[in-house]
């Protein structure tokens, strides 16, 4: 989902944060001791990687599984089956009927829910600590025996739900189609990452059974999962408990993993899409990096110079100095083989997404031209460490941070690194990112009220996108 | 890292040494087995000081030493609904916002660059019965940050300017809004169901923010923020004495004032008999429900009894709502039910957003389920044990975080409940009978008076509502006024 997406942007910033050093002048601080995850780490011989994290703060555990596979590993006329399984493995397995996930989890005072981005899926529960053996349980026969009991009714019910969220999350929002209209701008056609995470309507219409339990046998092998439990419990018997559920399920074969080229742009261009809203919008976006790449790390400092507080420069500029907006962001959305830098733009009636756009480049083109300050630059990593620790006040937020090394960086202590990375940005590195990826070409889109086209940046120059809303329905 | 290498040696051997167990548990592992959960863990409830400042605020104090955070909060009684008068409807969250415009010593952005160079943030907020400011910040920058906070509270000078811009962004606002069928559905069944003249049914308008000046704003300000109706909550990484001397220094200036507020409401409006309120959205995907009806305020006895019978009807994922049209029918991506607890009569609501073409066909599975739960289809003995057990097992989530321990426990002195709630909580819900449910069901969820609430299109669903039969159909636009045929 595309809304999970975000919040899991706003996470790697958050993961963009972490250990050990000190914040620039508070050397003093006893506070950066207490900036640790402790864990242990170690794999089944059939390739699952498990984490384990003890913190008897509440009588409560978090079990968390991710797969590493998302949309992008998705095919063309295909997509949207990796989210489609998010919902699927709700709905029992070979020894657990349906309705037992819930009854064992929120049933008992805990929670569960799964979340899928393009580049991976993740399933959890949170229980009272005393659940944690049945929720090992569940984990393991949904892994190992899911295609026992799933035929085409079940799939028909979760294809419903699921086509009823896109119509939740996208198509009954405004501007709730702004992300899929860039994703398909942005990369060619055919591109893994050029289709939404929930998918199409016709495509989730499409999937045979078949298909379905071919993507499954695939990815979702204990080789290709990486399991944590964080939380209140005694590891000894975790670990038993562990062998005992999860050893005996077969690996799955090696999973490919395509190179993906960046996203590039031979020439901008320049878009104009008409919704059912009232107050216009700008967007903006750059093709930058993934998360991999260390230029995330100067991206994402970037990012909170430009916008998020008041003296940020875009929020400073057109919120409160000219007023030409009623709010502005500018993000580093990155994902694990490409990402993009986002403006957006609120305007107030009185002004022109036109009059915006030139406002907002001519922030950039100073801020491109004399790159950050001192003190910018501290306040952007002021709040990092207060964040991080604030993270490890979740189970789920810890078992997310350590596993999320794990999958990507093949060390689940990785956010260590990443936090250390962030402090170790320079003036000089924020300059230059700004100066290499915010003068690339870049896609302008302009959302409208129906029938104002002529409210567009330069409306002219602007080529009309028309989204085909999903005929999955009636 | 150096205790991570050690790991890994440690768990290659475990692998090693636990690989003959497995061989033998597995031959013998029967997966149909549910395993049984261990002992029920012991709920530790954070214990807490509550005393008495000069000044005639209450001050809580809560240790939990694990990480170096400190939560603070100052929480007032009454809120908008006792402090606006209902032509400046918006005064009270501008006046939030104001806060951090500028001080007699700083200007806003002095204050947003101090804090930001803190790593914190400073929330503010009016809410309809109480508001509060606050932050979380790291253990060594509690002090700078509450001296912050103090100067907003205390020093604010409101500057002229920033009410214009304020006034313009809410405004935007206000219109993107109208936008959100979400938003739509929620304030026209709150004006349905409360009307004009009670503060549960009125709303921000455009109106109303055009109206307020600064001295609307200043008045405000002065009649609202004192000590003798506020709370101050702080939790974490401190002591009693610590906290209370901070406290001391940080709001030395804060002069005693004000007493708490009464919350008397005018009566409501007469009920209604059921009908269905139609909002035209055309083009919409979905329709957006909202059934219910005034309910009880926090107060009530039958408080436990409630929140049996929501778990079951619609508090949970497999609760009968969302099993039945969600799961079993795939009408929606979610749909849900709650009472809305407060000092007066919070409305009980049952919806979510139905995918248009099946609109008539989920209102007829709502209102089998409402008709099921007040005697059609009573609770069974497992759904009883089922959402006890969730209530009570459910509550060290409430003290997951520092916040969370801050708000558990303000909540308790903002509703007026005993200091000794959580201890009696288990008690309290496992006291909850079938007929307890059923009695409290049946007086609550008032069939025959029923608001229908529903935002979408209008000609994709109106004939196929119709003939659903379930009650007259009224149409009425974005703001809940008659829209005629």
């Amino acid at each position: 989902m595309n809304n999970k997406r975000r919040v899991l942007s706003a996470l790697f910033l958050l993961l963009a944060i972490s250990l050990s050093q000190p914040l620039l002048g508070q050397r003093k601080s006893p506070a950066s001791d207490s900036i640790k995850i402790p864990f242990e780490t170690y794999k089944l011989s059939n390739g699952l990687t498990v984490i384990l994290s003890e913190d008897h703060t509440t009588p409560t555990v978090a079990v968390d599984i991710w797969y590493h596979v998302g949309s992008k590993n998705e095919m063309p006329g295909r997509t949207g089956f990796a989210h489609l399984f998010e919902h699927v493995m709700f709905t029992g397995s070979g020894h657990v009927p349906y309705g037992m996930h819930d009854k064992l989890t929120e049933g008992v005072g805990g929670g569960n829910n799964g979340s899928t981005t393009n580049d991976r899926t993740n399933y959890y529960e949170t229980i009272p600590s005393n659940y944690l053996e049945s929720a090992l349980w569940l984990e393991s026969d949904r892994m190992g025996f899911l295609l026992d009991k799933l035929d085409i009714a079940k799939l028909n019910a979760q294809r419903d739900v699921v086509k009823n969220e896109r119509r939740q999350s996208y198509d009954n929002q405004p501007y709730g189609r702004v992300s899929e209209i860039f994703s398909a701008a942005m990369y060619p056609k055919d591109h893994p990452y050029s289709w939404p995470v929930i998918g199409s309507m016709t495509d989730l219409t499409a999937a045979s059974e078949e298909d379905v339990k071919a993507f499954f046998r695939v990815y979702y092998a204990p080789n290709n999962a990486t399991l944590a439990v964080v939380g209140d419990f005694d590891p000894k018997q975790a670990k038993a408990w562990i062998q005992k559920y999860f050893t005996d399920l077969p690996q799955g074969k090696m999973v490919e993993r395509p190179k993906v080229p960046l996203g590039k742009l031979d020439a901008s261009k320049r878009l104009v899409y008409e919704d059912r809203v009232q107050v216009p919008r700008l967007y903006m976006q750059y093709p930058t990096v993934g998360f991999k790449n260390d230029d995330d790390y100067a991206l994402s400092v970037m990012s909170s110079i430009l916008s998020g507080s008041r003296t940020a420069r875009l929020t400073k500029a057109l919120v409160y100095d000219t007023q030409m907006a009623s709010q502005i962001g500018a993000f580093q959305n990155s994902s694990e083989d490409v990402g993009v830098f986002q403006v957006v733009v609120i305007p107030r009636p009185e002004h022109s997404l036109t009059e915006l756009e030139g406002a907002v480049d001519q922030v950039i083109q100073k801020f491109i031209s004399e790159g950050p300050t001192a003190e910018e630059l501290q306040k952007a990593k002021s709040g990092l460490e207060l964040g991080f620790i604030r993270g490890l006040e979740s189970n789920l937020g810890k078992a997310n941070q350590l596993i999320n090394g794990a999958i990507f960086y093949g060390n689940p202590g990785y956010f260590s690194t990443d936090y250390q990375k962030t402090l170790a940005v320079t003036a000089a590195d924020v300059k230059r990112v700004a100066s290499q990826y915010l003068s690339r070409s870049r896609i302008v889109l302009s959302v409208v009220p129906k029938g104002k086209k002529d409210q567009a940046s330069k409306a002219t120059e602007s080529e009309t996108v028309s989204m085909v809303v999903g005929k999955g329905g009636r | 890292m150096k205790t991570q290498k050690k790991a890994l040696a440690f768990a290659a051997a475990l692998v090693i040494s636990l690989a003959n167990i497995a061989a033998l548990a597995q031959q013998t592992l029967d997966r149909t087995a549910v395993p049984p959960p261990g002992p029920t863990p012991v709920l530790h409830v954070p214990t807490w000081t509550k005393t008495q400042l000069a000044n005639g605020a209450t001050l809580i104090v809560s240790e939990r030493h694990g990480l170096p955070l400190v939560s603070f909060t100052i929480t007032f009684l009454g809120g908008s609904n006792q402090f606006e008068p209902a032509a400046k409807r918006g005064v009270a969250s501008m006046t939030a916002s104001m806060l951090s415009e500028g001080t007699t010593t700083k200007t806003g952005d002095q204050l947003s660059d101090a804090l930001q160079l803190l790593g914190s943030g400073i929330n503010s907020g009016v809410g309809g019965e109480d508001g509060s400011l606050g932050f979380v910040s790291t253990t060594k920058n509690f002090e700078a940050t509450l001296a912050i906070l103090a100067d907003e509270m205390l020093n604010s000078t409101f500057p002229a300017d920033a009410l214009d811009r304020l006034r313009g962004r809410t405004l935007v606002g206000l219109t993107q809004a109208k936008d959100q069928p979400v938003v739509v559905g929620a304030q026209v069944f709150a004006k349905i169901l409360y009307g004009n003249a009670h503060p549960y049914g009125q709303r921000v308008t455009e109106t109303s923010v055009k109206s307020i000046t600064r001295d609307d704003v200043v008045a405000f300000a002065k009649a609202y923020y004192q000590p003798g109706r506020a709370i101050i909550t702080v939790v974490g990484d401190t002591t009693p004495l610590k906290a209370r001397a901070a406290v001391e220094k940080g709001l030395a200036a804060w002069a005693k004032a004000g007493d708490k507020p009464s919350f008397d409401y005018p009566k409501l409006p007469e009920l209604q008999p059921a009908k269905i309120y139609l909002v035209d959205k055309p083009g919409a995907a979905q329709s957006v429900f909202n059934i219910g009806l005034p309910g009880p305020p926090r107060n009530t006895p039958d408080y436990f009894a409630l929140q049996v019978l929501n778990t079951i009807l619609g508090g949970q994922f497999q609760s009968r709502l969302n099993a039945n049209i969600r799961e079993q029918k795939g009408y929606s991506y979610g749909v849900n039910s709650n009472f809305g607890y407060g000092k007066g009569p919070g409305a009980f609501r049952a919806g979510g957003s139905i995918f248009s073409a099946k609109t008539d066909a989920a209102l007829i599975e709502f209102m089998k389920e409402l008709k099921g739960i007040v005697g059609e289809k009573p609770v069974t003995d497992e759904e009883l044990k089922g959402a006890k057990e969730s209530l009570i097992q459910g509550l060290p989530q409430r003290f997951a975080s520092v916040s969370a321990i801050s708000n558990a426990i303000t909540s308790l002195v903002v509703q007026g409940l005993p200091d000794d709630y959580f201890q009696q909580y288990e008690k309290n819900v496992s006291a909850v009978t079938k007929e307890d449910v059923l009695r409290v069901a049946k007086h609550y969820i008032d069939l025959d008076h029923l608001a229908i609430v529903i935002v979408g299109d209008r000609s994709a669903v109106e004939a196929s509502l119709k003939a659903t039969n379930i009650a007259p159909i009224t149409y009425i636009d974005i703001e809940g006024n008659p829209a005629g045929n």
